[in-house]
């Protein structure tokens, strides 16, 4: 392949690779978004509890262990899924179970058993408690499990091409049947941007929303 | 003001109670302290008071009301609280978590700004370079102080100190002690003090509850728990200096007895006389201007008698050993064994008003002994 092909690979298919990145975009964000919503709660409900902590964390385990490809196979055979985005997106939030509850349940678990003890000692409500120093302290450890999310979930969008979805991941599929190598090369190409660029653009956020208290040292 | 009633608190899957059939009542604006041994259940005792952990059976009141009947968060805003770690919000200034308890109580920014900066004054600590602060960028001295300050920022009747003092090294706990009870003597707040330091304890304590495994052991003013140890337990945690400990309580005027007689510099030669006359062993020696010398005991003075010059020496080799009266009876102790000397001058202020001997030391600490 040269550079040329490649150009010329842009130039034609200019309309296609918008529709599959858009696709792409839109598979993620709403992948993250729900799964936010629904695991850093359930992380946070996690440190009330050791048993039920080891339970469900034991089961995110095992489920970040299935390959995303069985993981589709296996829902799209259930009825209420089938073909297309809801099985991919169920999958994605079932993938991001794992780092989210995670890091949402040790940086709670992390901070300071002391800081609490304290603030409970004073009369802070438990909801007070969770928002004013579980959540800022626990921010790092949390920040990095959403970036681990992120990227992943990027990533494992791309398979969900093969149940259907109009997104990068059918480039780099399409284009190894056909041995086309610019099509490869596009997909490829554009995911990693987007990954890397997400990711980048965390990492700036996290900068700015850790607690300026946590980053001086003595 | 506080009063527990018959409290027991048997944690889940522990053999014995960690708290068995504890009554006593903390007395108001008085500091009370729990000290035991480590595991004895001091820091349950507190924290039952402010419903951090619920009693197995028994009640708590504060000043009659039942705390069980209240609403727990709104109980510990009204009690201030001090834990060993301190527990200070990192990602928080040093005022924010002042500001932590009055921001609870939603007062006006302006009013918890103004006590704020109050508390890190009445703290001792420097207010413009505190206050915009990290706790990481504090030692733990300092710390400490804030975590008291945090404590009082609503000026709550009540504080729970559980080992206060315990993180910081022992010149900086005594600084913290000396200055939590100056400020003791205006605030005037019921403190209920755990530690498992005994010399703490008879520091601190109007009241001391001693405890053992769970069980109150004795209670009492630690004169009374010095003087009158209930059992060889107590005996064996207060120590074997129990005399020397117990001479912290009091000072030299406590123990001094009147000055036995004045004498002029130029009527030395007949002090011996007046001493005979007014029945003491002692002479104070004055010069023309009335300016203290030093002293003369009556066996110096005999075995002196002719050499008037020997005797002025001996008198002057006395003129450093006066004290005041706010001395505590250690030092004058001590001060007796540094100037080699058998009685010490008490003054109050410029003015000789007593004297003090090792025997007046003994018999002082004996009478409170009841032996
Ligand atoms: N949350 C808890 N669960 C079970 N046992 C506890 C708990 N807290 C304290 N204990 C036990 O209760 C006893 C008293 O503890 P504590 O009140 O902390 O003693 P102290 O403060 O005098 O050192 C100890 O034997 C301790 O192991
Ligand atoms: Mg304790």
């Amino acid at each position: 392949m040269t550079l040329k092909d490649f150009l010329n690979f842009l130039n034609k298919n200019t309309e296609t690779i918008i529709e599959y990145t858009g696709n792409h975009f839109t598979l993620v964000l709403s992948a993250v978004i729900i799964s936010l919503v629904i695991w850093v709660p359930v992380g946070l409900l996690l440190t009330k509890s050791d048993k039920w902590a080891a339970r469900v964390l034991g089961l995110a385990n095992t489920i970040f262990c299935i390959p995303s490809l069985s993981m589709f196979a296996i829902l799209v055979t259930i009825p209420a899924f089938g073909l297309g985005r809801k099985s991919a997106l169920f999958a994605l939030i079932l993938y991001a179970m794992m780092p989210l509850i995670r890091s949402v349940y040790d940086g709670a678990k992390n901070v300071d058993r002391s800081v609490i003890e304290a603030a409970r000692g004073m009369g802070m409500s438990t909801a007070r408690i969770l928002r004013e120093i579980l959540v800022p302290l626990g921010m790092p450890i949390i920040f990095a499990g959403f970036r681990v999310t992120v990227v992943m979930t990027t990533g494992i969008a791309a398979i969900a091409t093969y149940i259907g979805e109009r997104n990068l991941g059918r480039f780099i599929s399409e284009g190894l049947i056909r041995s086309n190598t610019p099509m490869m090369v596009t997909g490829a190409l554009i995911i990693s941007v987007i990954a890397i660029g997400l990711d980048t653009i965390l990492g700036l956020i996290e900068k700015s929303i850790v607690p300026k208290g946590l980053r001086i040292n003595r | 003001m506080i009063e527990l009633k018959q409290i027991t608190k048997q944690y889940l899957g522990q053999a014995m109670p960690a708290v068995e059939n504890l009554s006593l009542s903390i007395p108001e604006g008085e500091i009370c302290v729990l000290v035991g041994p480590s595991g004895c259940g001091k820091s349950t005792i507190l924290r039952m008071i402010n419903r951090m952990i619920e009693p197995t059976s028994g009640t708590v009141t504060i000043k009659g009301e039942d705390v069980s009947s209240t609403d727990s968060d709104q109980l510990r805003m009204g009690i201030g609280y001090v834990i060993q770690q301190i527990g200070l919000l990192p990602h928080r200034t040093i005022a924010e978590n002042i500001a932590i308890v009055p921001r609870l109580y939603k007062w006006p920014k302006e009013r918890i700004a103004k006590r704020v900066d109050e508390l890190i004054v009445m703290m001792g600590l420097d207010l413009e370079k505190t206050r915009g602060k990290y706790p990481s960028q504090l030692s733990g001295g300092q710390m400490q102080r804030v975590g008291v300050a945090r404590a009082m920022a609503v000026d709550p009747p009540i504080m729970l100190m559980d080992e206060p003092f315990g993180a910081v090294d022992p010149i900086a706990r005594n600084h913290l002690q000396d200055e939590l009870l100056r400020l003791q003597k205006e605030i005037k707040k019921t403190i209920v003090f755990v530690t498992h330091d005994i010399n703490e304890a008879i520091k601190m304590g109007d009241n001391i509850a001693i405890f053992d495994a769970g069980k109150l052991v004795q209670f009492g003013t630690p004169e009374e728990i010095l003087t009158n140890p209930k059992n060889s337990f107590v005996e064996n945690f207060i120590g074997h200096d129990r005399v020397v400990k117990k001479l912290n309580l009091y000072r030299a005027d406590d123990a001094m007895q009147p000055v036995g007689c004045l004498v002029k510099e130029s009527d030395l030669q007949s002090a011996g006389q007046r001493m005979k006359d007014a029945g003491t062993e002692v002479a104070f020696l004055l010069n023309e201007v009335g300016q203290r010398l030093g002293h003369l005991t009556f066996a110096e003075f005999e075995a002196g008698k002719g050499d008037l010059e020997g005797l002025r020496k001996k008198v002057l080799r006395t003129e450093k050993a006066f004290v005041q009266i706010s001395t505590s009876l250690p030092d004058a102790l001590s001060l007796l064994l540094e100037f080699d000397s058998d009685y010490l001058g008490i003054l109050k202020g410029d003015e000789l008003c007593g004297m003090l001997s090792f025997k007046d030391i003994r018999k002082h600490v004996y009478r409170k002994d009841g032996e």
